[in-house]
């Protein structure tokens, strides 16, 4: 089950394996099997080394041998024909007009687990519990509509230093089968995560360089983000981390209470662009204090000369939550 | 004054193909804070008991009216026909046609616009515009996820899916859901928008107060100098707006908490006293052409000349959520070929004191006149001696959709009576921001 060579943007040719099938709920919806909650990385937890782990499991000395796999996954066939009521409820949920075309916040719960998968395999050198999710660039460069059949693929590349530990990006992308991209993919996520504990050579020193004295710009909305967030965003992503369900299950991972998805803010601002963002757009974020629900976050979107800038904070606290950019293509 | 280039009109809005629409008197009933007096009257009772005084004033018992317009903001799904019923409910002939309208706080306005140009087309004589709202009546929905589930058994065909369905709901979805003011595509509610508008055009706390000092102050002299004994039919035991505070002070007013605003960098200026209450209340405005009134033997106060309405885009800040007048009456005093000097009244409604002050600002400043107005400078300076000398919505209170129809019977009787004191023709410009960013202007001129 072996395709053609794939590469990382440094040119390291990847193993390309292709699979039956989109694990998580993505593939699940769209094969119409039984409903099931569980994303792969929680059928993949048991025996993998690592996971969970943090620091105190790795030997400081063994960390300049962080490799990863040089190994792409492709999925062909997906099929989105029966993915209408999953998308509306996406949409609903995120505050995007309803419709059949798949915004850039879709396509990635579409496209994740796949990456998720390739982050849980016994070779992939970090643990996937406990990692930070620091940034996220995507791409649309045209619309994906329901009916469409997709390719998807996802692997990991650029493992480098981070002033905490280590950073890596899982890369994935949706490929449309009718050929019509013109040898591009239609969307293309590279999402950040960080390994707290882990080290590279040439790593940067930990001291961090202080904060500008950072001040809240007028906001243009105001969103008030109840208890259940996390489970309703869980629920529609597949994405159920204990630390976004509730505030028992994310107390053992050291947060107050519940925290939202960084995915579900960048959507919302997403959305909140609205439709002058057009059908091909490059949509960043960049994540800071989690957001701890129930909470309030208070928005500005700002028209930049090529697009849109974002950002999201605690009006009370002064405190930000993450920021980005929207740019259509 | 400069203006846009339009389509040159002859003075004062004169069109020869149609005719005057006339503002013959208005009804309301006095305007209650929420939870108090009107605790539990319906949209219906208030809208049918300020009607009914309206038929009782004007001797309309059994009269076949044109129509009937009118509206609430938070409205029952049970209520789609609100005025009709409110017409069957009173003693207008039951062949008076009616049908509900709704521009939020500009619902009443919207209303008067529209009977005054079926009037003026001659589709219709007479009609009657107004608006209801009540807070403390209000609508409670049921969560989606509730609703969904229940449509959805509703639409199955077995017991099975039936069954299937009615078992997605969960107990959090019990929770009712009570209407709220936030606008559904910002979250933010009216005050907060208006909180940030009031910040960019750095409006004091100070000329807030005064504001709303002045609003207090005139409605109380206007009741006291029986402006509203015909303008006004008493409604549950009460025969005055309970919202005013006559004895007020700008000490008072001075040491309230701000309530919005306050997760912003600069400091928070509004306060309950300088910003409207939750308010339930009713109005009605009687119009008709002149003939229809000298036929029927009833009083002229004014006529109604021209509207225009206005949409600002909001959304992500660009322009205040509450602004769309600002861009409203430059349009409709360049088609009528007037400017502010031309204005002997100013009915700016009081959503918030700093609503009234963002707005005069808005036309007095040459930059905003020039790139979002498109004209040469500032659009111009108003008269502050001339602005809601009558009191406005900060004293009276706010019925979302009931405020038009008191704005518009308070301006043609104030033009009336300017005209019958000084025996020279008078006029008043109408502005009501909305939800939505929207806003609705008119112009009233003495007969």
């Amino acid at each position: 089950m072996t395709a053609e060579p794939l590469r990382t943007g440094d040119g390291t040719a990847l193993h390309v394996e292709t699979q039956p099938s989109l694990p998580g709920l993505g593939g699940l919806y769209a094969r119409g099997a039984a409903a099931s909650g569980r994303i792969a990385a929680g059928r993949a937890l048991p025996g993998l080394p690592g996971i969970g782990s943090g620091r105190s499991d790795h030997d400081p000395g063994a960390a300049t041998d962080l490799a990863l796999p040089e190994v792409a996954y492709r999925v062909p066939g997906v099929t989105t024909t029966g993915l209408a009521r999953h998308l509306h409820e996406y949409q609903r949920l995120l505050h995007e007009p309803v419709g059949d075309t798949l915004p850039a916040g879709y396509l990635h719960v579409l496209a994740f687990p796949l990456a998720t998968a390739v982050m849980v395999r016994g070779d992939f050198p970090l643990p996937l519990l406990g990692m930070v999710h620091l940034a996220n660039a995507v791409e649309l460069r045209g619309p994906v509509r329901v009916g469409d059949v997709l390719e998807v693929r996802a692997w990991a590349e650029n493992l480098r230093p981070h002033r905490r530990g280590v950073q890596v990006d899982l890369v994935s992308e949706v490929w449309a089968e009718s050929g019509a991209d013109g040898g591009q993919p239609s969307w293309r996520g590279v999402s950040t995560y960080l390994a707290k504990g882990f080290e590279l050579p040439d790593a940067p020193t930990g001291d961090e360089s202080p904060r500008a004295d950072w001040h809240p710009p007028l906001p243009t909305g105001r969103w008030a983000l109840g208890p259940g967030t996390g489970r309703a965003y869980g629920a529609v992503s597949g994405d159920r981390n204990p630390i976004h369900l509730s505030a028992l299950s994310a107390k053992a991972f050291g947060f107050p209470r519940a925290i939202a998805h960084g995915m579900y803010t960048a959507a919302r601002a997403l959305a909140d662009v609205g439709h002058v963002r057009g059908d091909a757009y490059r949509w960043t974020v960049e994540f800071a204090k989690p957001v701890l629900l129930p909470g309030t976050v208070d928005v500005a979107i700002t028209p930049e000369t090529d697009g849109f800038a974002y950002v999201g904070w605690n009006g009370r606290r002064r405190l930000q939550h993450f920021c980005g950019t929207v740019t259509p293509l | 004054m400069a203006t846009r280039q339009q389509t040159p009109a002859p003075a004062a809005g004169a069109r020869p193909d149609v005719r005057d629409a006339v503002v013959v008197g208005g009804n309301r009933i006095p305007f209650s804070r929420a939870g108090k007096k009107y605790a539990d009257a319906s949209n219906q009772e208030m809208f049918t008991a300020a009607l009914e005084g309206l038929v009782a004033r004007f001797g309309l018992q059994g009269e076949r009216l044109g129509e009937v317009v009118g509206g609430a903001v938070l409205k029952h799904s049970r209520d789609f026909n609100l005025v009709r019923e409110s017409v069957l409910g009173s003693s207008l002939s039951p062949t008076t046609p009616a049908f509900d309208l709704q521009q939020a706080c500009a619902t009443g306005l919207e209303a008067t616009i529209n009977v005054a140009n079926k009037i003026r087309l001659g589709q219709i004589d007479s009609g009657v515009a107004g608006g209801t709202d009540t807070v403390s009546d209000a609508p409670i929905a049921v969560s989606e996820g509730l609703r969904r589930a229940l449509l959805e058994a509703q639409h199955a065909k077995t017991w099975q899916a039936r069954a299937k369905a009615l078992a997605t709901i969960r107990p959090g979805d019990l929770k009712p859901m009570a209407p709220a003011t936030d606008e559904p595509r910002t979250g933010l509610s009216m005050g907060e928008h208006q909180a940030i508008t009031t910040a960019r055009w750095e409006i004091s706390r100070e000329a807030q107060d005064e504001i709303a000092l002045a609003s207090h102050q005139h409605l109380a002299a206007a009741w006291e100098s029986g402006f509203f004994d015909d303008l006004v039919t008493p409604f549950r035991g009460l025969t005055r707006d309970d919202n005013l505070r006559a004895d007020t002070s700008i000490e008072k007013l001075a040491s309230l908490k701000p309530v919005f605003g306050r997760s912003l960098e600069t400091p928070a200026t509004m306060t309950a006293g300088n910003s409207t209450p939750l308010t339930d209340g009713a109005s009605t405005v009687l119009l008709g052409s002149r003939e229809w009134a000298e036929s029927h033997d009833l009083p002229v106060l004014a006529r109604f000349v021209d509207a225009e309405t206005a949409a600002v885009d909001f959304v992500h800040g660009h322009e205040g959520l509450l602004m769309a007048p600002a861009h409203a009456v430059p349009r409709l005093l360049a088609r009528n070929g007037l400017s502010f000097d031309d204005f002997d009244f100013f009915e700016i409604h009081e959503a918030f004191a700093s609503t009234v002050l963002t707005t005069l600002a808005a036309w007095e400043d040459a930059d905003y006149g020039k790139n979002e107005l498109g004209l040469a400078g500032a659009f111009g300076t108003v008269d502050r001696s001339k602005v809601n000398v009558n009191g406005s919505s900060l004293a009276a209170g706010h019925p979302f959709a009931a405020t038009g129809g008191r704005i518009v019977a308070t301006a043609a009787k104030l033009v009336a009576q300017r005209a019958a004191e000084t025996g020279e023709p008078a006029r008043a410009l109408i502005s009501v921001c909305a939800a939505g960013g929207l806003g609705a202007t008119a112009i009233v001129e003495s007969v």
